[in-house]
């Protein structure tokens, strides 16, 4: 495949309908929390957004809060100049827990409102019900979008494209929905194949996320190399790719690869997908559809499950 | 810089840095600094394997090596263990991936160790096949073959008649006196014009060197002054590979007088092999290796160990990449 030249802008898209419009990569709040310390993540985040770069994801549960902190300090004073995204982590409670997650968020990040706020981590096969139950947390969607303290919203999941497309079948106009969008996804469990086709049929802008397998596993293991991964992820017909990015070094990386970024033709997105069937087809690297390991305790508790770590192997 | 076997024209650094010490190193950036301070000392050729660390080994020194590529000579191994060739050629795009580049500049057939290896590597669909194929379609430019176990097993693969550029064995001043490639195997890859690396100069873990009987340098000297084409030594701190550039910017080799010396200072410790537990036991058998035989795992042995715990359930996604 070609090499990028890494120059140039990266290229930004519409988000369908909600008339926003990012930069084509996004920066994933998981690893923000992952940096070595706050300065350095304060560095990641401005080297960012001075290179283009101006989607900001987040969740309420991040390392308890920090990544949510450290991501408000970095914006200080560049709030205006970005999209900024959170999660709320009801997990099935109800729309006040929501609501004060919501507040919480808020005062983390520095900020009196959101651009989108989403429900975090559908991936039980009982979640859509909790979610839309009488007093469930969509209402706190309502209640945040009425209240101008959101401006649109949506959800999130990194399980099993049965669980998204159960919460689609509401209807309820959500105005983004979050899910795995990778070259191995193409072949295992796929949303892509699945979801992202309802999603656009209702007009809901698509965010992907794990391209390289979550904590790259992707690329640790050999099945593509990096530019592959987010190439791939980048040409799906997506609002935007979020990335995490713990350290200025994968910042560079990643910033060589969107940089006048030319989606790969479909021949090319073909050859992956063929090129990493044997990879794919048992779900071995897309840990986070087949292990409890990307599943949060906070999830996991308030569904009365043990935390992944007393899971047997 | 020494000829790379018959292929004269390619000239290597007598000095090469390990692969799998480099997984062991602590972190990611540690391994980067190896790997440069190596590339700046003199090193250029670079050893590596599929299945070190479960590619942790390849992973980083394809970070360490970007911008510095074109200026190294990159060896990997293939781990079929008898296994076919579509399996290989798996492994090669893989490993490709990992080490970010388009091509390698020497692929070997990891861990020949068992009796039977020969015959399964070069029977029909067998890996033999595959070395064929990554050249033809210039993925790799030369090929050969690895393993630490017994020099007839090595012999029973130069004599399968496949054409190797290269074959890696241990070589230091234990081995001369027991079960000894440097008598058995070295001479015939001179003669065949086969690039000899050696491998081991210090014992592996450098278990001599820890009791005191020989210095790191004596041993790293020795092994660097046989008739060979590199040594591949490990490092898995920048401690490790600064001493080692060391010796190498500064070496002479040992006269022959010096050297028949030292194989005499070890030829008793050397005789029952406890120096060189690579050939006597099943401690250095790779697991994934003994499976694709069908043999035992031996729960006492370090590797299996590693490997086991590497399927615990640490509640984190496995690889913990950066930290």
């Amino acid at each position: 495949m070609a090499q990028n030249t890494g120059s140039g802008a990266i290229p930004r898209r519409s988000w369908g309908r909600t008339g926003l419009e990012t930069s084509i990569i996004g920066m994933g709040g998981y690893h923000i929390g992952s940096a070595k310390d706050l300065d350095t993540a304060k560095r990641i985040v401005d080297e960012a957004i001075d290179n283009g770069i101006d989607f900001f994801d987040c969740a309420w549960d991040y390392h308890d809060g920090k990544s949510e902190e450290w991501l408000g300090q970095a914006l200080k004073g560049k709030r205006d100049k970005v999209t900024l995204m959170t999660k709320v982590c009801t997990h099935g409670r109800d729309k006040n827990v929501g609501m004060m997650q919501l507040e919480e968020s808020l005062r983390r990040l520095q900020t009196d409102h959101l651009d989108v706020w989403q429900i975090h981590e559908v991936v039980y096969y009982d979640d859509p019900e909790l979610i839309f139950a009488p007093n469930g947390v969509i209402e706190a969607l309502d209640m945040a979008k009425k209240q101008g303290k959101v401006r649109f919203v949506g959800f999130t999941g990194h399980k099993d494209p049965a669980i998204h497309l159960k919460m689609l079948s509401h209807h309820y106009p959500f105005d983004t929905v979050q899910m795995p969008l990778n070259c191995l996804d193409a072949t295992f469990r796929s949303f892509e194949a699945q979801v992202l086709p309802e999603a656009r049929k209702q007009g809901i802008a698509v965010l992907g996320m794990k391209s390289m397998g979550g904590s790259g596993e992707l690329i640790s293991h050999g099945a593509v190399k990096p530019e592959e991964a987010l190439g791939y992820a980048m040409s799906l017909p997506v609002a935007v790719t979020i990335s995490g990015m713990e350290s200025l070094d994968v910042l560079h990386q990643n910033l060589a690869i969107a940089k006048g970024f030319q989606p790969l033709s479909a021949s090319a997105l073909q050859h992956l997908r063929d090129r990493t069937k044997y990879e794919a087809s048992d779900g071995r690297y897309e840990l986070f559809k087949t292990t409890k390991k990307y599943d949060g305790d906070v999830g996991r508790e308030q569904h009365g499950y043990p935390s992944a770590k007393e899971l047997p192997a | 810089m020494r000829p790379f076997g018959r292929h004269s024209d390619v000239k290597i650094s007598a000095l090469a840095l390990g692969g799998h010490h480099l997984g062991d190193a602590e972190d990611e950036p540690t391994a980067i600094q190896i790997v440069h301070e190596a590339v700046e000392g003199g090193v250029t050729f670079f050893d590596n394997c599929w299945e070190y660390h479960r590619g942790k080994s390849e992973d980083w020194m394809g970070r360490a090596l970007k911008g510095y590529r074109d200026r190294v000579f990159l060896m990997t191994k293939v781990c079929t263990h008898g296994r076919d060739q579509d399996l290989a050629m798996r492994m090669l795009e893989q490993s490709l991936n990992r080490l970010q580049t388009d091509h390698l500049d020497l692929w070997q057939i990891h861990g020949v160790s068992f009796d039977n290896d020969p015959e399964l590597f070069i029977r029909p669909n067998g890996a033999a096949e595959a070395l064929r194929k990554a050249k033809q379609q210039g993925k790799v430019r030369f090929v050969g073959f690895t393993g630490h176990k017994d020099p007839t097993i090595h012999m029973k693969m130069l004599n399968t008649g496949f054409p190797f550029d290269s074959v890696q064995m241990p070589l230091n001043p234990f081995d001369a006196n027991f079960h000894s490639f440097e008598a058995m195997v070295l001479p015939e890859l001179n003669r065949r014009g086969i690039a000899a690396l050696g491998m081991k100069p210090i014992c592996g873990h450098g278990d001599p060197v820890q009791k005191g009987l020989l210095t790191a340098e004596e041993m790293l000297r020795y092994a660097m002054s046989l008739p060979v084409t590199t040594t591949i030594s490990g490092a898995e701190k920048v401690g490790v590979i600064r001493q080692n550039l060391k010796v190498a910017q500064s070496f002479q080799p040992m006269s022959a007088d010096e050297m028949q010396a030292l194989r005499q200072r070890c030829s008793k410790m050397a005789a029952d092999g406890r120096y060189e537990l690579y050939k006597v036991t099943l401690q250095f058998d790779n697991p994934e290796a003994r499976m694709a035989h069908g043999f035992p795992l031996d729960m006492q042995s370090e590797e299996v160990q590693e490997m086991m715990k590497a399927t615990l359930n640490t509640g984190d996604p496995f690889p913990k990449l950066q930290k």
